[in-house]
């Protein structure tokens, strides 16, 4: 209950008046097309430097919460996930807000974003040891196991055709190889100079979601007739709190894999959103609405990925390893300042660091709060065309991806990257399981090539990946996975008609 | 056109001024860029942010510098996009970090040599440590080395990356004891590699000094030897490579610096490497410096040619070998 | 049936394009040294060739079951608002500047798919009113707030 002891000290006037900045800078930020929660704190560590350490840590702890939220917004309305963590959101999300639900979207996105966030900073607070420990049980193996589990998901994640969604995951992960190769150091597949750095995650995604419906409005030709025109319609609040308390399967499986798979160093971020969307679609009754503009959708994505910001600092709290780049750069917010991260920051410096846990819990709420007033101002603009939209969703585009290292080359991959994959939606191929290949391939590809140089060094390749509790209980719920995705497909084979086919 | 109006500019610059004849008077007329090629949050990056914190002030560059990071490959994709793609013009630095690119260059497959960039000035050395869990049964180095030699290629070791200041340590190592490791490079760098060690996947690591300091700090590792000259002020308890027996110099320390790629007009450097290392100097920067755990070792743009020069033969003959 | 021979046609060429696609990765992959490095793209590219042979196979049969194509009308609809995409994102950016670039290719895209008349002075205020908004929320944010420096060449 120590935490309570210090809760104080988040509403002295300057500590409060910093969590509002960071949590309405954050939200503006996390809209930003291009820019992760990672570089939005970048961005504010200068700003740090003049502050006193708590001070410091309150205004970073509510950006990173809020950013995290604050990528829903671009990616329902705009369809530019800003961060791997928002590509589950624009799933349903963007859907919803071609139907006019774009208020609805953002107040489900945001309410679920804070029981999730609330939930996650409570396990950071009473389970810190304990999460500790699991943090650290994922060696080399565990996280090869991950990845493919990942990989499994490819297949289901796109309910149209499995080979396509499965051909889609390979493209990613083949288009994940360009580059450098992080271990070795060979250059693979770099047939042109932009391509030199690998293809950078956010430019891609920018690309892969955005483009296509560029593209896709520009098909649609001038229309006269004003039916080609997005709305958002205004939606009231307590239904938003009642479409919440109808959806609590979604909540519960959206905030517990956010929370569980967020602990895990160097991978959960990324796919907390994903899996999440994935498993609350297979628990669902109503999985074929999912995709079509479905709230439990959006609520699962939403809620995981808020639930991923506790635990995901817990690593480095208690352990003073960064699990996340995220956590690294929090880790230079508290190294100016002479705090060591670990047993000094709980026994030296609890007020640091019990100030900087609490606002991240106030941080959600406030957050929700003007997470809820964006929403009735997207509301007010009541109408846009198609037209506008499509150069302004180019524009940010364009800025966005240049703007993650000021590169051209990330321009040039983005606009690539997006025009092909409009041809391949064209032809049945989708975009959400090419990115998860993308997030993947580099996780699965480094784990198993150190695992298999620690195994040849130690008890041999078999025993290293197959021996062990985690080990083997991964690899049952790949199979599982792998034999639900296989049944799924036959059974619903069985019930679609002709007419589906065709349609 | 372009070069018309460029052109046009420079001599109104000049005519306006009436200074120096190459134009770089006014240099720095807008906000500066560094690349540092790792990620945001590493040791480099955090601590290029903290040096070029002062850029702005009027006895400094007088401009901000701003962090561009371009991480991948243990610093190859950011040293290639530096010696290949960036603009000399003044306004594009990169940080460095010695042994890494010179390593990479002598072992080839990158587009960077140590004749593509121009050293301004350097601001820290981070030397490699030996670490090991804090449960772990090795208590010395000597313990390491008898376990490595009784169990040729069984050591697993982590480290940052192949070709990097911690391989090279690795390497020395294994020359210096004539026996054999199994050096696991991670992917994520030194942090990653931390983890490893802390978790038990590997029995040993090689890591920086400074990330090392505060995981010892919070009680995770051993720290065994450092691969130095000379003891470290941050660690006075920790014995050198060599006064624990294994014959390693300073090779593999981590010189961290700012540097300009090739092409870059002289005058721009000059004024570079005039302004840069009293930047470093300002004492909000060696504060905060040290209160991060990071060593800082401040030297001169013709003191880190001489040393760029020494490191690239002994790591020549280093990387003979392989 | 005959609505559905072009889409077959275009399957046909799409699926065989990524099957291309596929079996150029693959013989790199194989090729390539060194072979360490390239263990993994070989492990994926033999997936990749199987599932894109299997795609096409099915495409060529008439199988495929997803996926539109692309009408005539919606190829000439997007070509105008592609091309100008494309210069503006492969030449235009650089060539021009960032912000010259964008308000040039913003306002073109906007004339030529906003279905407000052409003739009507009215509609032409609001687009070039839209453009201004626009362009004035990017180089607030970008360029004030974020400190992006985006790249000026010729003009802004």
């Amino acid at each position: 209950m120590e935490f309570l002891f210090y809760m104080g000290d988040v509403f002295t006037p300057i500590n409060f008046g910093l969590l509002l900045l960071g949590t309405i800078g954050g939200l503006i930020l996390g809209a930003t097309p291009g820019l992760s929660p990672t570089m939005a704190v970048a961005l504010l560590i200068p700003f740090t430097f003049q502050l006193d350490a708590a001070q410091g840590l309150i205004l970073l702890g509510a950006a990173y919460t809020s950013t995290v939220a604050g990528g829903a917004v671009s990616a329902i309305l705009l369809k530019i996930p800003g961060a791997p963590a928002n590509i589950a959101t624009t799933l349903d999300g963007h859907t919803m807000a071609r139907k006019g639900e774009g208020a609805k979207a953002l107040q489900i996105s945001f309410l679920a974003s804070a029981v999730g966030g609330v939930f996650g900073v409570l396990l950071l607070i009473f389970l810190t040891p304990v999460l500790a420990q699991w943090a650290l049980a994922f060696g080399p193996s565990h996280l090869f196991w991950l990845a493919i589990l990942g990989v499994t998901v490819i297949g289901s994640l796109d309910s149209k055709s499995v080979v396509k969604g499965l051909l889609s995951g390979c493209i990613g992960l083949w288009l994940a190889t360009i580059g450098f190769d992080d271990i070795m150091g060979a250059q693979r597949f770099i047939f042109h100079p932009a391509l030199g750095g690998g293809i950078n995650i956010i430019a891609a995604l920018i690309g892969l979601f955005a483009i296509p419906q560029v593209i896709t409005m520009f098909a649609k030709g001038r229309h006269n007739d004003g039916a080609e025109v997005i709305k958002v319609q205004k939606h009231p609040i307590g239904g938003a709190i009642r479409e919440l308390l109808r959806n609590k399967r979604a909540m519960g499986i959206g905030t517990a894999s956010g929370s569980i798979i967020g602990l895990i160093p160097g991978v959960g971020g990324q796919i907390a959103g994903l899996v999440a969307y994935d498993q609350a679609k297979k628990f669902s009754p109503e999985r074929d609405k999912f995709g079509t503009g479905h709230s439990e959708g959006v609520i699962a994505a939403e809620s995981a990925n808020n639930a991923m910001v506790g635990p995901s600092l817990v690593p480095l709290l208690t352990l003073s390893i960064p699990g996340s780049p995220t956590a690294a750069v929090l880790l230079g917010g508290l190294l100016i300042h002479g705090i060591f991260p670990g047993t000094d920051l709980f026994d030296n410096h609890p007020d640091v660091a019990w100030t900087f846990i609490n606002s991240m819990l106030i941080g959600q709420v406030l957050m929700c709060l003007f997470g809820l007033y964006v929403a009735g101002l997207a509301a007010k603009v009541a109408q846009v065309p198609q037209s506008v939209m499509a150069a302004v969703v180019l524009g940010l585009a364009v800025f966005g991806s240049y703007s993650v290292q000021s590169s051209m080359g990330d321009v040039y991959v983005m606009a690539t990257l997006g025009v092909m994959m409009y041809f391949l939606e064209r032809f049945g191929f989708s975009a959400a399981p090419l990115v998860l290949g993308l997030i993947l391939g580099p996780i699965a590809e480094a784990n198993f090539i150190q695992g298999s140089m620690i195994a040849n060094a130690t008890d041999g390749m078999s025993a290293y990946f197959l021996g062990g509790g985690l080990n083997l209980f991964l690899i049952a719920v790949v199979i599982a996975s792998i034999f639900y995705s296989a049944y799924m497909e036959l059974r619903s084979r069985r019930y679609t008609s002709k007419e589906e086919i065709m349609a | 056109m372009k070069k018309l109006i460029t052109g046009a500019a420079i001599a109104l610059a000049s005519i306006t001024t009436g200074a120096l004849a190459d134009g770089h008077a006014n240099y720095p007329e807008r906000p500066i860029m560094m690349m540092v090629s790792y990620g945001a949050g590493g040791a480099t990056d955090f601590q290029a942010r903290i040096v070029t914190m002062t850029a702005g002030n009027e006895d400094a560059l007088g401009m901000p510098i701003a962090i561009i990071n371009k991480p991948g490959a243990g610093g190859r994709v950011g040293w290639n996009w530096l010696a290949g793609q960036a603009e000399a013009d003044g306004y594009t630095l990169g940080a460095y970090n010695i042994p890494h690119f010179i390593a990479q260059s002598i072992k080839g497959g990158v587009e960077y040599s140590r004749d593509s960039f121009e050293p301004i000035a350097n601001w820290g050395a981070d030397p490699a440590v030996l670490v090991v869990g804090a449960e772990s049964e090795f208590n010395t180095l000597q313990d390491v080395v008898e376990f490595a030699k009784a169990n040729p290629g069984k050591l697993t070791t982590s480290g940052a990356g192949l070709f990097v200041g911690h391989h090279i340590a690795a390497l020395q190592m294994e020359k210096a004891g004539e026996m054999k490791m199994a050096y696991i490079p991670t992917k994520g760098g030194g942090a990653a590699a931390m983890k490893a060690v802390i978790a038990g996947d590997v029995m040993a690591g090689i890591n920086n000094l400074s990330d090392a300091f505060r995981a010892r700090e919070a009680g995770n590792v051993k720290i065994l030897a450092v691969a130095d000259l000379e003891r470290n002020d941050f660690l006075p308890d920790v014995p050198t490579m060599r006064e624990a027996g294994l014959d390693v110099d300073n090779s593999s320390v981590n010189f961290r610096g700012i540097m300009v790629p090739k092409g870059t007009p002289q005058g721009v450097i000059d004024k570079l490497a005039a302004t840069v290392p009293a930047m470093f100097e300002n004492k909000r920067v060696a504060g905060k410096m040290q209160a991060g755990g990071s060593p800082m070792h401040i030297m001169t743009r013709d003191e880190v040619l001489d040393m760029w020069a020494a490191r690239e033969e002994t790591l020549k003959e280093l990387l003979a070998g392989l | 049936m005959s609505t559905s021979s072009l889409p077959r046609l275009q399957h046909i060429i799409g699926s065989g394009i990524v099957a291309a696609v596929g079996i150029w990765v693959a013989f790199v992959s194989y090729t390539q040294q060194p072979s360490e490095a390239f263990l993994f793209p070989r492990l994926i590219s033999s997936v990749f060739v199987v599932l894109a042979l299997w795609t096409f196979a099915k495409a060529c049969l008439g199988w495929t079951k997803v996926g539109g194509g692309i009408s005539v009308r919606q190829f000439t609809n997007l070509l105008p608002g592609l091309i100008i995409a494309l210069i503006y994102i492969f030449w235009a950016a650089k060539g021009l500047g960032f912000y010259t670039a964008t308000t040039l290719a913003f306002f073109i895209l906007l004339s030529l798919y906003d279905p407000a008349p052409h003739h009507a002075v009215r509609s032409w205020l609001r687009r070039i009113l839209i453009t201004a908004i626009f362009m004035v929320v990017i180089y607030g944010l970008f360029a004030k707030l974020l400190t992006v420096y985006t790249p000026r060449e010729v003009f802004f």
